[in-house]
């Protein structure tokens, strides 16, 4: 076969890296020490795809070879692509020559795992040294770990990186072992545990001094499928929550499910993927993250998933509404950041404004708030703003998003039959 | 009464300055042309007097809270036509109140002065990502941009702790200025700028280009297609200048 072009090449590992949903470039504030680049607490988008996507980072793999063989995985072993790599000293001129116009953030690399997990660490630590120390970028950097990799190798790579992040692709043992045979949990939780205590060990070792390197500064993160396997929004959220509690997680991504193989392992989805209950899973996941919500709020055993109509915190409010209407006056903090239609910055924003003087139904459109939501759930001044009260029958309908009803999608059928697996306890026992 | 200034944030202190001083509430603030004003208001030219800008600007930091100073630099910097006059409002409401100054987020003269800051502040945000240099021959590395607000001076700053070691402008064609960084002195300035005809460009420019162009198509993932969401985070109108929008 003819040697490929740099740009033939570009395309074939972008191509296979562009499933991994990650895109944050924020939460690092590197300085510019006398080279090129520096991290932006807040993160910059610098384009968006035609699936509406942001383009922050160069996302490629440094090889989409791979050794194993997961079902749910473009590069896997038995798929007939073409395979190549690049060397680590290629991937950092790609990613100056991007930074240096202004296109990207940095570098997001991934790889498929070449000869074993050791050594392709070794790669992927030694693409981040060239551009660390040879063309002193301090930009963002986000590397994969491979599983199964020496936890002396996720050391070395943390000093370097800005992000690291394990992907655990199934939320349990039993999808793991029947859709990707070849890696084992522990492999993949192994050097998350290990990320989890280097960041909040370093972190204490950093307030003593400032002269020891940073540990991963903006965190690690990692990624569920949503759609290839059977487990419930429950399950699914849990885990999440165990993440951000246990392992130190800054960022779960969940990413529905779109089958890029034909496996009889796989689910078959008909239309769009699951983009919708994707969307409310993200719903959930920052209703725990800034909103205050425990997992137990938004769903139980009795409704083990996110309702598709609804958004999460309304359908959590009204659930709730013997704690409605709040007066928005006198109401805590953590009271008005649960009611629908009031988000974090103008919750702030009234607690910040009613210092000022007692904040009235108009003053709150003025300062951002979502009327059309919120008034069934707030009074200001004692007046409430809508015609309907909280209790009525038909909230429900006013907060229901029409939208929603024309896509379809199709829940797996894989675990109907077998639910008797325990995943339950596979997720939350072992975390 | 109109009064006139010359369009920099000295002569706008300068106007204020002098309405303070006279005690009077002008009609408007501006750096525009007579003949686009009113017809029977009279208009009065205000000298940009360094002097008194400064004392009213040392008068604004001791009295209003910190936020408040920046909202009133990223409002100044909109091209809403009348914001001069929301911001004398402004200014003298917050000079009036104090420190009480920073709760009062639901005032009248306080929300469109904040709405304004708001939408610079995205703008300039947005532009971080959006400015794209191109290497010319010679070695500079030049980047053209079309935002609705002035937020040149705004996002300089973040270019040059970025890219401290290339000699970089960033221009806004159709305003006609531009800032220009100089990595020896590690300093950028404004300054006016006029490019008339094609730019050289260097060597390696359209090796990037065509990688960018073919990297930037393969990322889109088919079955999630949704080119109203694209529209909705990246409008057209931020894609003039954007090489994977130029085929």
């Amino acid at each position: 076969m003819p040697e490929l072009t740099l740009a033939e090449k570009l395309e074939i590992l972008a191509d296979g890296a562009k499933y991994d949903v990650s895109c944050a470039s924020s939460g690092s504030s590197r300085r510019n020490k006398g080279g090129i680049g520096n991290a932006a607490q807040c993160g910059i988008c610098h384009s968006w795809t035609a699936d509406g996507r942001c383009v922050s980072l160069l996302k490629i793999l440094l090889t989409n070879a791979c050794i194993y063989d997961c079902a749910y995985c473009v590069n896997r072993r038995s798929n007939d692509t073409r395979r190549v790599i690049l060397t680590p000293a290629e991937v950092a001129e790609l990613t100056i020559g991007f930074y240096r116009r202004n296109a990207i953030e940095g570098l997001f690399l991934s790889t498929g795992v070449v000869k074993d997990p050791d050594h392709t660490m070794e790669l992927l630590i030694e693409a981040t040294r060239i551009l660390r120390e040879e063309h002193r970028f301090n930009g963002y950097i986000h590397v994969k770990v491979v599983p199964g990799a020496d936890l002396l190798l996720v050391d070395r790579l943390g000093r370097l990186a800005d992000r690291v992040s394990v992907n655990m692709e199934l939320p349990s043992r039993e999808s793991l072992k029947l859709l990707a045979p070849d890696k084992s949990r522990e492999a993949i939780v192994a050097p998350m545990k290990r990320v989890g205590e280097l960041i909040v060990q370093t972190k204490e070792e950093r307030k003593v001094s400032r002269k020891i390197p940073p540990f991963a500064p903006a965190g690690q993160s990692t990624q569920l499928i949503v759609g290839a396997s059977g487990e419930s929004d429950l399950q699914i959220v849990s885990l999440a929550a165990g993440l951000y509690g246990r392992l130190a997680m800054k960022r779960v991504y969940y990413s529905a499910f779109i089958p890029v193989n034909t496996d009889e392992r796989l689910p078959t989805v008909i239309g769009t993927p699951p983009l919708v209950r994707e969307h409310r899973l993200y719903q959930a996941d920052w209703l725990m993250r800034y909103y205050g919500f425990a997992a137990g709020e938004l769903l139980d055993e009795e409704r083990p998933n996110l309702d598709l109509a609804l958004d999460p915190k309304a359908g959590w409010a009204l659930r709730n509404l013997h704690l409605f209407p709040l007066e928005v006056n006198r109401a805590p903090l953590e009271l008005l950041l649960r009611v629908p239609g009031i988000g974090v910055r103008s919750a702030q924003r009234i607690v910040g404004a009613r210092r000022g003087g007692h904040l009235s139904l108009d003053d709150l459109a003025r300062l951002g708030v979502v009327m059309k939501r919120a008034r069934y759930f707030i009074t200001a001044r004692g007046r409430f703003g809508a015609d309907l009260a909280p209790d009525a029958a038909g909230l429900r309908l006013r907060l229901t998003e029409r939208a929603t009803a024309k896509i379809r999608w199709s829940q797996p059928s894989l675990f109907d039959a077998a639910t008797a697996i325990d995943i339950q306890s596979s997720i939350t026992g072992e975390l | 009464m109109i009064l006139r200034y010359d369009g920099t944030f000295a002569g706008f202190l300068s106007a204020v300055a002098l309405a303070r001083e006279r005690g009077i509430k002008p009609e408007a603030i501006t750096d525009r042309e007579p003949e686009q004003q009113g017809l029977f208001a009279a208009i009065e030219e205000v000298a940009t007097d360094r002097d008194r800008a400064e004392e009213l600007y040392r008068l604004i930091s001791r009295t209003l809270p910190s936020g408040a100073l920046q909202t009133l630099r990223y409002a100044f910097h909109s091209c809403e036509p009348g914001r001069e006059i929301l911001l004398f409002r402004y200014l003298e409401l917050g000079l009036a109140t104090g420190p009480r100054f920073g709760a009062m987020l639901a005032h009248e003269a306080v929300i469109p002065v904040w709405k304004l800051a708001r939408a610079v502040g995205r703008e300039a945000h947005r532009y971080k990502g959006l400015v794209r240099f191109q290497q010319l021959e010679g070695g500079v590395w030049y980047a053209a941009m079309e935002p609705d607000h002035r937020i040149l001076p705004l996002i300089a700053p973040h270019f040059a702790a970025r890219f401290a070691d290339q000699r970089w402008i960033i221009h806004d064609p159709r305003r006609g200025e531009a800032v220009v960084f100089d990595p020896a002195r590690r300093k950028w300035a404004e300054t006016s700028l006029e490019v008339t005809g094609p730019l050289p460009l260097s060597a390696g420019e359209e090796l990037f280009r065509d990688l960018w162009q073919r990297y930037f198509d393969r990322l889109a993932i088919a079955e999630r297609h949704n080119p109203k969401l694209q529209r909705q985070n990246l409008p057209l109108k931020h894609r003039g200048h954007l090489p994977e929008f130029e085929r």
